[in-house]
């Protein structure tokens, strides 16, 4: 590549031609000057154009190579074979397409509105005059104040604890952030996390969401309604929110969700709205009930860790033993009448808290009595349900010796069964 | 079995849950007295785990009699809309009632023949187990993270998914990736799936995405079976720097093996991935040794349950090691490998029976605090995932037990085998996953490193796991 020798000072552009740099400072308004070509040499102009009706056809208006007549005669008179492939210019002369091949769409001043510009003076000049422009710097506006009023809000509800300007300060370290306010960083975070974020439940988020008609861009999975506030609502981001709100518990939403997505999932629309059906009928008589079992029930994974310590997850022969044995000694001990009827090893029993053992011993009435006897019934019955035979056991059967007894033949060896 | 008990006069049944059409199925022995309820529980619980290890053990041992017996005696206690050890017996005693059915090949069969297992069903339950758990989330936020990071300045990305399921993971990934300084790559996702239509929609999704956020994307579906999964059609290019996200997916590789151990002999493994092979045989010859001597013909009988010939070392796995060979042979920058993290591949009944009785617990208490009993959706991910879960890993042998989950360990070892070297987990990627559980307003769920992997628990209980991996030189 030739080189630049001849730089612009305002901005730095380099030219290969004197001329041509002066023509670019009339760009900047600075002062410039052509050189003329001195008249001492003079130059035999001996190529004129072939085309009668052309001006150089003349011999006073003769050029003065071959390689200009030529392309001259192309650019007038010649058809333009050469296409530009971004724009729509033709070209007679290939070094013309080219050389504007080179700058085709690389420098375009776009104003607001749309309109593309190749000259920075025609730009300037219609922007000072575009309406867009008057109603960007509105929006513009609009949504900084909202910035500004929900931001401290925004970064308490997100994190779930109050956050200072630190902690935002943190996260932009983390998070590459756009710019550096601290207002876009959360933006940002907010961006990220709320992608992930959605407790279930959050029934009463969902429903703000739709009143408030548009959902933030990050709320992929987030159900949080703050968020939705935070950024900018931009029409064509909502729309496509709403699918994302899919899977949700609130039936509008998956219906929503589901009929906006054309694909095959119409079954699960059915489905899914005859999942929702149910547990609105239901939750409400559920709570209740569902809070007592929840607070006194045990966790599957704490009951096998009980199992485990009595011994009945071992794959030891005798752990059977030990959960159905053990209970005999201790039954008459308890004295606790339930217990021994009904429940096998001590450790059950005791374990169960003391606390049951005293409504019992305070409430005994002769309703309880008939449900223990009821409770004594059950291991008889199974008895006979099997019917096995059976060592005539007294009510101090343990419930579990009742299944040992009946699935095993030969009750003194326990270790053959397993 | 219901008169018997109604006849005690217990009229325990309408009173303990509203779904009257459920509780006909399975009379509670509870009474109005709340606290004999809840002594009833716990006790009703020890004796379920009681009654599924008895009955286990009569499989295992071929006693089908004592064996049916043991499941009435369960039938009469469990039930899928009680309280979790209920639920976990009903799915645990179907596992084991089918295990028993294929005694009769035939029976089995013929009762199998009219189900009909509904392809938006299965989307429906993927979807709900996304959704009603955080747990596939954390795994795409670490996930996500890590390839952000692997793919810094990198201008053409290609991800391969080897279960392209929920577009959710990679409409994040097309976000975070718009936010670069750099700009955003170009992006070319290929997602392997069996169905077409997940593939479709998913194509349909992220195309949008990208086109919103003005991402130059292509995606390339690929509906096949991940075990007969041809590297060719993956079209890797050269100049394109390739990451590989697996979830869930690499556990069913190892079921192939026991069709081919049984098919072929030992010997005939060394034509196939020569060196590579190898190193394997040399590294288990006791192993190996183990399984010529033992009876290769045996196939599957009920009555040498125990005897199942499933490989006993993990690391004789010839199709998952050849897989992974050919991941290498990709030159990937990035693979990351979420997991169940439960032994649930162990060679005898009994072994999975326990550890997954473990595992399972936790995933229903899981459901059990955070959603309500009477929730639908509840029952279908018990029923339609787990349970089909607990029914492959009880009631399957041989290339039909697909659900070969093993420990984080395993797989670490048998990806560095395979010459892959760990990735640590980033702390930007922890944090955000942190951030996501802790939205989530439950203490139960927990997250933990261990060998620079993670590991997603439920209280104490590590569940699933998510490591990532580059190719080691």
């Amino acid at each position: 590549m030739a080189t630049n020798r001849f730089l612009c000072e305002i901005c730095g552009k380099g030219f290969q031609r004197d001329q041509n740099l002066q023509l670019h400072r009339r760009g900047h308004n600075l002062p410039w000057k052509l050189k003329q070509r001195t008249s001492k040499e003079v130059r035999k102009r001996v190529y004129v154009c072939p085309e009668k009706t052309c001006v150089h056809h003349h011999p006073s208006r003769a050029l003065g190579d071959l390689t200009g007549i030529k392309k001259h005669f192309c650019r007038k008179h010649g058809e333009k074979k050469w296409k530009c492939e971004k724009c729509s210019k033709r070209y007679a002369v290939q070094s013309d397409w080219k050389a504007h091949s080179k700058t085709c769409g690389t420098r375009e001043y776009k104003c607001d509105c749309g309109t593309i510009f190749s000259r920075r003076d025609s730009f300037i000049t219609h922007r000072a005059f575009c309406d867009a422009l008057a109603e960007e710097t509105a929006r513009v506006n609009a949504a900084s104040t909202m910035n500004l009023a929900v931001g401290n809000n925004i970064s308490y509800h997100l994190m779930g604890t109050p956050l200072g300007p630190s902690m935002a300060q943190h996260f932009s370290s983390i998070f590459k952030p756009i710019s550096g306010t601290t207002d876009e960083t959360i933006d940002q975070t907010s961006r990220g996390l709320s992608l992930w974020m959605g407790s279930q439940g959050n029934n009463n988020n969902l429903q703000e969401i739709h009143q408030l008609g548009s959902v933030s861009s990050g709320a992929i999975f987030g159900t949080d309604p703050i968020v939705s506030i935070t950024n900018n609502p931009s029409p064509p981001q909502a729309d496509y929110q709403l699918n994302w709100v899919f899977g949700s518990k609130l039936p509008t939403s998956n219906a929503e969700a589901l009929a906006s997505t054309s694909l095959p999932l119409s079954d699960v629309k059915e489905s899914v709205t005859q999942l929702v059906s149910v547990p609105s009928l239901y939750s409400s008589q559920q709570q209740s009930s569902h809070q007592a079992h929840s607070s006194a029930n045990m966790s599957a994974t704490a009951l096998l860790q009980k199992a485990a310590q009595i011994g009945a997850t071992s794959t030891d022969p005798s752990f059977l033993g030990s959960f159905g044995f053990k209970s005999n000694s201790n039954q008459v001990q308890e004295g606790n009448k339930y217990c021994g009827l009904v429940y096998g090893s001590n450790t059950i029993a005791s374990g169960l808290g003391s606390d049951h053992h005293v409504v019992l011993e305070n409430s005994v009435s002769s309703d309880h009595i008939s449900t223990l006897n009821q409770l004594q019934m059950y291991p008889a019955k199974r008895r006979h349900l099997q019917s096995e035979d059976s060592n005539g056991g007294g009510q101090t059967r343990d419930f579990l010796g009742v299944g040992v007894q009946a699935i095993s033949c030969h009750p003194s060896s326990i270790n053959g069964w397993i | 079995m219901v008169p018997m008990f109604q006849e005690d006069g217990s009229s325990s049944v309408t009173s303990s849950s509203p779904l009257q059409f459920f509780s006909m199925m399975s009379p509670s022995l509870g009474s109005p007295y709340p606290w004999l309820r809840e002594l009833k529980s716990e006790e009703r619980g020890l004796y379920l785990i009681h009654l599924l290890l008895t009955c286990g053990n009569h499989v295992a041992a071929g006693s089908l009699e004592h064996a049916n017996i043991a499941l009435e005696q369960i039938s009469q206690l469990a039930s899928p809309d009680g309280d979790t050890m209920q639920r976990i017996a009903a799915y645990f005693t179907e596992a084991l009632a089918h295990r028993i059915l294929k005694a009769w090949p035939g029976l089995h069969k013929a009762l199998n023949n009219t189900r009909i297992g509904l392809v938006s069903d299965e989307i429906l339950v993927q979807k709900l187990f996304f959704d009603m758990f955080p747990f596939l989330k954390v795994a795409f936020v670490l996930t996500n993270q890590a390839i952000i990071e692997a793919m810094e300045g990198e201008k053409m990305v290609h991800i391969i998914d080897l279960n392209a399921a929920e577009p959710a993971q990679w409409i994040a990934l097309l976000q975070d990736l718009s936010a670069r300084p750099e700009g955003p790559p170009h992006l070319r996702i290929t997602g392997i799936h069996q169905q077409k239509e997940v593939l479709d929609q998913m194509a349909h999704r992220l195309t949008e995405e990208a086109e919103k956020l003005d991402i130059p994307f292509q995606f390339n579906s690929i509906v096949s079976k991940l075990d007969h999964l041809d590297i060719e059609k993956l079209r890797v290019k050269t100049g394109e720097a390739l990451a590989i996200c697996s979830t869930f997916q690499l556990h069913t590789l190892l079921a192939s093996d026991d069709e081919l151990l049984r098919k072929r002999s030992p010997l005939a493994l060394k034509n196939s991935n020569g060196m590579y092979l190898q190193r394997v045989l040399q590294m288990n010859q006791s192993t190996l040794g183990e399984l010529i001597e033992k009876d290769l013909g045996n196939g599957y009988s009920p009555s040498t349950d125990s005897a199942s010939s499933s490989p006993v070392s993990a690391n004789a796995s010839i199709k998952m090691d050849s897989f992974l060979n050919s991941l290498w042979g990709l030159s990937p920058k990035l693979m990351v490998v979420t997991e169940q993290d439960s032994n649930h591949n162990g060679s005898t009944l009994m072994e999975r029976l326990l550890e997954a009785l473990y595992s399972y617990a936790a995933l229903f208490d899981c459901l059990e605090s955070t959603v309500p009993r009477t929730s639908l959706e509840r029952f279908k991910v018990e029923k339609m995932l787990f349970g089909e879960e607990i029914k492959n890993i009880i009631s399957c042998e041989g290339g039909e037990r697909k659900e070969r989950h093993e420990k984080l360990e395993k797989w670490i070892q048998r990806l560095d085998l395979a010459c892959f070297e760990n990735v640590p987990l980033s702390y930007a990627g922890m944090l955000q996953a942190r951030r996501l559980l802790q939205s989530y307003k439950c203490d139960g769920y927990k997250m933990k490193e261990e060998n620079r992997c993670v590991l997603i628990c439920w209280q104490d209980r590590p569940l699933f796991s998510v490591s990532a991996w580059r190719c080691r030189k």
